[in-house]
């Protein structure tokens, strides 16, 4: 279905807000860029240009007279949420089929990007979870994956303390890793856990952005170098905070104990 | 193959993708989904582990198959595939090896720094390559539905 809609500009708007918000809950890029310009098609608008990379989107539409709008969408965070991901695909499936009037997809959107700030018990099960499985899976012992669970809720904690107040990231990262490191050689010296190591692996799995790296790898064989270097080279520096925390902690306590 | 650590590995990687499935906040009724998911990468793992000693196949064929799994359930419960997808294959990406790299960094350990390093892009390119191989096979079939957007350039 395809209608025409006199404000290019808020068909735009709409079009690349559902991007911005596609983006930061973890989308890759072509995704996002069909998404916009399938957006702009179902209001008419036939000839769309967009750009995007993972801190920005750019589109440009041209309507029927030749005149063309632009306009930009800055990303300054990015995390996980496949909840919202599937409620905004699903939203913009919608838009396409229905092509609903723009102040009631708007309400929509505004309504699955709603910011869940408060404390989420599942989550933190979540990272308790998987930082216990991932300890052995690495080769830890039962116990080893039992010292993993304590750590993950500090973790998720201090990841919850980034997100609601909007702090540096990699300093927390490199902070949590250094509280996990310390806390991990401290179990094991107190007899609960075997090998410090193992601990730290599996809390580690929470930290490091080993997905990210390979949907860097997968966007550049796609053919989205920008996007794919960019996530590459965040994924190293976050690599790197993980790191510089886990030397800490093994520098001053691994010598001490 | 020693069978017992074979279960050890499949259980756990399962479980991590269960851990993963609420980290990345997937709808819950997914949960099952995404535990399967890596419950199969995980056994496709340990046998590609045990066949070939070549890394970037050990991790091509899981890549392969946890690509496959999540196209299937996708279009059988009518959802995105690249949740499914992230969940089930999490207990392969290559945190422990991407941490390793960087410690040694970190630490100056050069020689060790290179084996890791190595390491590192072989298992990210066979990943990659394993879930590029499949989507773009998927893409290929699902592109006359888009066609019309792509014709109008």
């Amino acid at each position: 279905m395809q209608k025409n809609v006199a404000d290019k500009d808020a068909v735009l708007a709409l079009a690349l807000d559902v991007g911005k918000s596609m983006v930061r809950c973890g989308a890759e890029i072509n995704r996002v860029e069909e998404t916009v310009l399938r957006i702009c098609y179902a209001y008419g608008l036939k000839r769309t240009e967009v750009f995007s990379v993972i801190s920005m989107i750019t589109a440009t539409v041209t309507d029927n007279d030749g005149v063309t709008h632009t306009q930009m969408r800055r990303i300054h965070t990015r995390g996980v949420n496949f909840r919202r991901l599937e409620n905004l695909n699903a939203l913009s499936r919608k838009i396409c089929a229905e092509v609903p009037d723009i102040a009631g997809a708007r309400e929509e959107l505004a309504a699955i990007c709603v910011e869940n700030k408060r404390f989420d018990i599942f989550v933190c099960m979540g990272y308790v979870v998987a930082a216990m499985g991932f300890t052995v899976f690495f080769g830890g012992s039962l116990l080893d994956s039992l010292a993993s669970a304590p750590i993950a809720v500090v973790l998720y904690l201090v990841n919850l303390y980034v997100k609601v107040n909007g702090v540096n990231k990699l300093f927390f990262t490199a902070l949590s890793s250094a509280i996990a490191g310390f806390a991990a050689i401290t179990f094991v010296h107190f007899g609960f856990g075997h090998d410090a190591n193992m601990i730290m692996i599996g809390d580690i799995m929470l930290l490091i952005p080993g997905l990210m790296l390979i949907n860097s790898v997968r966007e550049m064989l796609c053919g989205d170098l920008m996007s794919g270097l960019l996530r590459l080279l965040e994924s190293i520096v976050l690599a790197l905070s993980v790191a510089c925390g886990f030397a800490v902690a093994i520098m001053t306590l691994g010598s001490v104990w | 193959m020693d069978w017992k650590q074979a279960l050890i590995t499949i259980v756990s990687g399962a479980i991590g993708s269960l851990g993963f499935s609420y980290v990345f906040q997937s709808p819950k009724r997914r949960t099952l989904i995404n535990t399967f998911g890596g419950f199969v990468v995980c056994a496709v793992y340990v046998f590609s582990d045990y066949f070939s000693d070549k890394e970037f196949l050990i991790f091509f064929f899981p890549a392969v198959a946890a690509t496959v799994y999540a196209e299937i359930m996708a279009r059988v419960i009518k959802a995105p595939a690249t949740p499914i997808l992230a969940c089930s294959i999490i207990a392969l990406v290559p945190g422990g090896r991407l941490y390793y790299t960087t410690y040694h960094f970190v630490m100056g350990q050069d020689e060790l720094f290179e084996v890791t390093v190595h390491q590192l892009l072989e298992i990210a390119l066979g990943l990659a390559v394993g879930i590029i191989c499949v989507t773009v096979i998927v893409h290929e079939i699902n592109r006359q539905k888009f066609k019309q957007i792509i014709d109008v350039e």
